[in-house]
């Protein structure tokens, strides 16, 4: 996509095509993570204001386009629900079981991340125990804290950390560095 | 807070919980701070977002409303005010014919249909073209420009005969003229890009023609109007 090379050009026009290519993966992260429309959608213009601000650091070597600006929109998202205005909305919504954990399976999009990496993370996400491959993809997918895990796990929040700190050093040995 | 974890391990585990935002308050204040003040631990979250990242295949898709474009369209600068030359200002007005005309269209069909085919390559835009005209009866310029070999093609129609030759000129958006260098009278013409140049074939970018005095060597500025122009797309 060097559309991103032309929105780092400061070409509104270039935004515009980015915009409209990605626009609606980005809004289904922000969705997902904030749990409410109008809020979703004020974090997805900042998430693109973001990319015209930073397009000119996008490095293709570091990273696949989508994949820069899914971790904008996550990051900016993550924000949002930790800030007062994220927690006082959240406090208003109904059951956090409106927005179950993703099953483990791929999906089509998958296809659009480089197949092998892929495969690879659910190898090794699978040889952790279901419990922490749980609370990890919770925390990926809808954002959760330590604290909303230990709450829903029912454990107390010291044991959960330990969990999922162990489970993530697993996963970094089993995904070899690099 | 793990009595089991060596200090590598402590410092990479809080990377993977800042990356995988599990922090809150406090903690992700200092986390963050941290971040920001030592590169060696960004580069451990940037290192724990890339682990991550094939789950960014998993999420459902969903349409915002169009009033999210138009808000994010509205806290974008006006378009980059160039520094106007004499020369730039009389090519905006003969863009605005150009550009309403269907030259997209026409740039896009002699491409297409006119010269070769790409040679397959990367996703990025290989060919650019423009469209180089002017607003009644004068010179019409197609061009084409191979972005994996540096060969600009031009198909040359109308530049009027007498001593001074047609010269070819980039226009960055917001940018001075630099000069390709004088293309001829004949029907076709092609010449290879020098790297610099390359860089300023870009979307938007504008190619016009001057009729400048015979020279080998391009000239550092054009010493009269251009006879055409046209907007670059890329493709």
């Amino acid at each position: 996509m060097s559309a991103l090379n032309d929105v780092a050009n400061g070409e509104t026009d270039a935004l515009r095509t980015v915009y409209a290519m990605t626009s609606a993966k980005l809004f289904g992260i922000c969705l997902r993570i904030c749990g409410e429309r109008a809020s979703a959608e004020d974090v997805l213009q900042t998430v693109y204001i973001k990319v015209w601000e930073r397009a000119g650091r996008f490095d293709a070597e570091l990273a696949s386009p989508i994949t820069w600006l899914a971790t904008i929109a996550r990051n900016s998202a993550i924000d949002w629900r930790r800030s007062d205005a994220g927690r006082v909305a959240r406090d208003t919504l109904p059951e956090q079981a409106a927005l179950a954990v993703a099953d483990d399976g791929p999906r089509a999009d998958q296809l659009l991340m480089a197949a092998e990496s892929a495969d690879q993370l659910r190898r090794c996400l699978g040889t952790l125990e279901e419990r922490t491959r749980s609370c990890i993809r919770s925390a990926f997918f809808d954002g959760a804290t330590y604290a909303e895990l230990a709450e829903r796990e029912n454990i107390p929040l010291g044991t959960m950390k330990s969990w999922i700190r162990r489970g993530l050093l697993r996963l970094k040995d089993c995904l070899g560095d690099g | 807070m793990d009595n089991h974890l060596t200090p590598e391990e402590e410092r990479d585990a809080l990377a993977a919980e800042l990356a995988l935002g599990l922090l809150e308050g406090q903690a992700r204040a200092d986390a963050m701070r941290l971040s920001l003040s030592d590169p060696g631990f960004a580069a451990l979250v940037a290192a724990w977002e890339v682990k991550l990242s094939p789950l960014h295949g998993e999420w459902e898709a969903a349409a915002p409303p169009d009033a999210v474009w138009d808000a994010i369209a509205s806290r974008l600068p006006e378009r980059r005010q160039p520094s106007v030359t004499s020369m730039e200002t009389r090519l905006r007005r003969w863009q605005a014919g150009a550009l309403a005309s269907g030259a997209i269209a026409a740039a896009l069909a002699f491409a297409l249909f006119f010269l070769p085919a790409p040679v397959p390559g990367p996703a990025a835009p290989q060919l650019a073209v423009a469209r180089i005209e002017s607003d009644a009866g004068g010179p019409l310029v197609l061009a084409r420009y191979d972005q994996s070999n540096g060969l600009m093609q031009l198909r040359i129609e109308g530049i009027a005969p007498g001593s001074l030759a047609p010269e070819l000129w980039i226009i960055p958006d917001g940018g001075a003229p630099v000069s390709l260098g004088q293309i001829g009278r004949a029907e076709r013409a092609e010449m290879t890009m020098p790297p610099p140049h390359r860089l300023l074939i870009t979307e938007g970018a504008t190619l016009a023609i001057t009729m400048e005095p015979v020279s080998k060597t391009p000239h550092q500025a054009p010493s009269g109007s251009p006879v055409a122009a046209g907007k670059i797309i890329t493709i």
